[in-house]
């Protein structure tokens, strides 16, 4: 078994000529420069103004300098380890490394056994972050729900508690209360048996937010400072929506989100230089009928895959958004959706592809069936990705000689030695005649997945706490649910 | 006058809208006929077609940026009396920093006639009652996007209601529903922003 979780090339699929990335570079500089970031963290405001960014502290706002920009690009690392707490699942995000995980911080799921849209609790956090632990192709668990079964101030360590309890693979998340932040930090040490061992093999990190457009304000950005002076790695998405919070032009929106999530990314560099950040983008579109945000939209896909390529031109990590769907349960448009936006943005050779796992209902609901089906989903995307290999042995032209006109190649040793390689298998998909699946009960794609989410949530043994650790952390934490 | 008023409104043509105002200011029609048979009315065909899919909102935007540059002209002249449909005091409350929604119901208030005093984001209910105590609306709208804020959301509901008995409060945002309005005791819940429209003109009656 590889030392890793797998890994694919992204890259292939570009949205714009290299030229441009050049152009929306310069218009960034020119943004940052002459237009600058209203910061109203009063400290960050100070550490930009240390540092020689032009600052008026009256109107808040902070230019930044073309050199500052070079330099925390230069300082920030091009790659950055997120471990799993078992090495098999470490990712090593860079050049484009394409990962997919989950994401969302939903209210919501459809309930497994009744189809109903329910409140979220410690058992779907749990039950999410097993699934997460089971499916081959889920890289890494982003908390994707809200525990509405626990106190406001026991929220931040149950969400992670309960994640980590449940997949070894890496965990990321936001957090609400800076309380919070330090006892999820201090839950993570004592899981590694350290600082030292937490921060040399990182299996927990951060999301921070800049506001659009082009805003910092003021807890989430103490947030992010304290992040990074603690050392552990750290994104700093922005989600200018197109239309609302960015211009409708998708050239527009991918400009705004570049100066944003540098911004954020530059304050980082500056209080630790070559601190592990990502450059972020949660970005999508406002529908212009209803006036409500859309996670499904195509656009979304793209603005997703130009930042991509903006950061590959920088060469940072990115932590990028795709995958989701806006329907209400588990169908075919949540089908077509989902497909098309993490293939777009898997192809573009993003790292860290969140939100690509269960999402309906414009990033406000769950579902444990719709999770299998993306499982399924982000196959088909990672083959795609995979390309065509060319080589001497692939192009096989001795075996097309050797079968020769009018033969087959179905019994041939060079089929069987391929094809597993070759070909993606997938399991929620139905390929049987129409009357094997008439005698198989007729069950549609979300109901065949229903299936195996039962199987997974029942059957599934992730790596857990040893007892003493548990009782410890319990011990610890009175308000573990 | 009147009907070309009405057609540049629905056209988004500020420039147009004001010309044709002041036409028909010369020609003699009063301010009020102005505001409620052309603006106005505009405005509620504007809000129908965008519940129809046929405007978008962007279009449904320009449209009332025109009526406002219609009422800029008219406004002076009324002499005292009441141009707004309805006065209302609106934020995001405590701890929550989303405002998109909110913006856009404030948007979609004043393209229907309502006077809206906007309070920002993370806005206390010390804010709210301030405010209310200052502007004296008719309706105060509160809008929270987090589960953590909608304790907040509560909070403020509960204090207007104390204090500012005479106003009502409305109430939004995603993860708000009618239940959570009726257990606080909030005048009302709207899930989008056509129906905050019609919710506040209902409050209003
Ligand atoms: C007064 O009367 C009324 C009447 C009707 C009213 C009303 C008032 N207010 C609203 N309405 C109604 O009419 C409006 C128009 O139709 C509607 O308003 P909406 O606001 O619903 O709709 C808008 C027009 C468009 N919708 C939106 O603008 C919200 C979209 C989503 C994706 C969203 C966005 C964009 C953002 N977010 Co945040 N965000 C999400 C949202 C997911 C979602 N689908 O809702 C949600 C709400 N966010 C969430 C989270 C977790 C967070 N967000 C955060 C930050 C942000 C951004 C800054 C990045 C950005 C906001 C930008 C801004 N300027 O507002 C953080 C919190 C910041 C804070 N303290 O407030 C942060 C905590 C994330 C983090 N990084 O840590 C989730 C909440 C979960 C929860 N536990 O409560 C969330 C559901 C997304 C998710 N699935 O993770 C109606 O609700």
């Amino acid at each position: 078994m590889s030392k890793v979780f797998q890994q694919y090339q992204g890259g292939s699929n570009k949205v714009f000529p290299g030229d441009k990335v050049k152009e929306i570079h310069e218009a960034s500089v020119h943004l940052m420069e002459k237009v600058g970031v209203k910061v109203h963290n009063p400290r960050a405001r100070q550490i930009f103004a240390d540092h020689g960014a032009q600052v008026d502290h009256g109107e808040a706002i902070v230019k930044i300098p073309r050199s500052m920009l070079e330099d925390a690009v230069a300082a920030a690392p091009s790659r950055v380890l997120l471990c799993g707490r078992e090495e098999k699942n470490d990712l090593v995000l860079e050049g484009t490394n394409t990962y997919l995980g989950t994401g969302g911080t939903v209210l919501y799921t459809l309930d497994l056994d009744t189809g109903e849209r329910r409140p979220t609790e410690v058992r779907d956090v749990a039950g999410y972050a097993k699934m997460t632990d089971a499916l081959e192709n889920v890289a890494f668990f982003v908390i994707n729900c809200y525990p509405q079964d626990v106190a406001t101030e026991d929220v931040d360590v149950n969400r992670f508690y309960h994640s980590f309890a449940n997949t070894s693979k890496h965990v990321m998340g936001g957090i609400y209360t800076m309380e919070g932040l330090k006892d999820v930090i201090r839950l993570s040490e004592e899981i590694a048996g350290g600082k030292a061992n937490l921060l040399a093999r990182p299996f927990v990190s951060f999301i921070t937010l800049i506001m659009s457009p082009l805003v910092m304000e003021v807890t989430y950005t103490d947030f992010l400072m304290e992040i990074v002076r603690y050392g552990l790695p750290l994104t700093t998405p922005a989600e200018p929506l197109a239309g609302a919070t960015a211009p409708v032009t998708l050239a527009g929106t991918v400009t705004i989100n570049n100066v944003e999530s540098l911004a954020g990314l530059v304050l980082a560099q500056l209080i630790r230089k070559g601190h592990p950040t990502l450059y972020g983008t949660t970005s999508s579109i406002m529908d212009m009928v209803t006036g409500t945000y859309m996670a499904g939209a195509i656009e979304s896909a793209l603005i997703n895959a130009g930042c991509a390529q903006m950061a590959q031109y920088y060469e940072i990590p990115i932590y990028a958004t795709g995958g989701m769907s806006d329907s209400k349960i588990p169908d075919c448009q949540a089908g077509y959706e989902s497909a098309a936006t993490a293939m777009i943005v898997a192809l573009a050779g993003a790292n860290y592809i969140h939100d690509a796992f269960g999402l309906l209902e414009f990033c406000t609901t769950l579902s444990y069936e719709k999770m299998v089906i993306d499982n399924e989903i982000v196959g088909m995307a990672l083959r795609a990705v995979r390309g065509i290999e060319v080589n001497e042995e692939t192009i096989a032209a001795d075996i097309i000689a050797e079968v020769g006109p009018g033969g087959n190649f179905l019994a041939h040793r060079h089929t069987a030695g391929h094809v597993r390689k070759e070909f993606f298998f997938p399991r929620v998909a139905d390929r049987q005649m129409r009357r094997d699946w008439e005698a198989s009960g007729s069950a549609d794609t979300a109901a065949r997945a229903k299936v195996m989410a039962e199987e997974i949530l029942r059957e599934h043994r992730p790596l857990g706490f040893a007892e003493d650790l548990e009782a410890l952390l319990r011990k610890n934490y009175a308000g573990i649910k | 006058m009147i009907q070309e008023i009405y057609t540049k409104v629905l056209a988004g043509e500020s420039d147009g809208v004001r010309s044709a105002v002041q036409k028909a200011l010369d020609e003699g029609i009063k301010p009020s006929k102005i505001i409620n048979d052309a603006l106005i009315k505009a405005m509620d065909e504007v809000g129908a077609r965008m519940k129809s899919g046929e405007m978008y909102v962007p279009e449904v935007l320009i449209a009332a940026e025109a009526m406002k540059a219609g009422l800029g002209l008219v406004k002076p002249l009324l002499e005292g009396e009441a141009y707004a449909v309805g006065k209302v005091v609106i934020g995001t409350v405590a701890g929550d920093l989303h405002d998109i929604g909110k913006n856009l119901v404030t948007m979609l208030l004043e393209s229907s006639g309502f006077e809206v005093i906007d309070l920002g984001v993370d806005a206390s209910a010390e804010v709210f009652l301030e405010a209310a105590g200052k502007h004296k609306p008719q309706i105060v709208g509160l809008s929270a996007l987090l589960t953590t804020t909608m304790a907040s959301m509560e909070a403020t509901v509960k204090a207007l209601r104390e204090k500012a008995p005479g106003i009502k409060t409305m109430i939004g945002g995603a993860p708000v529903s009618q239940q959570f309005a009726d257990e606080i005791g909030a005048g009302g819940y709207a899930p989008d922003g056509a129906s905050a429209v019609d919710l506040a003109k209902k409050l209003i009656q």
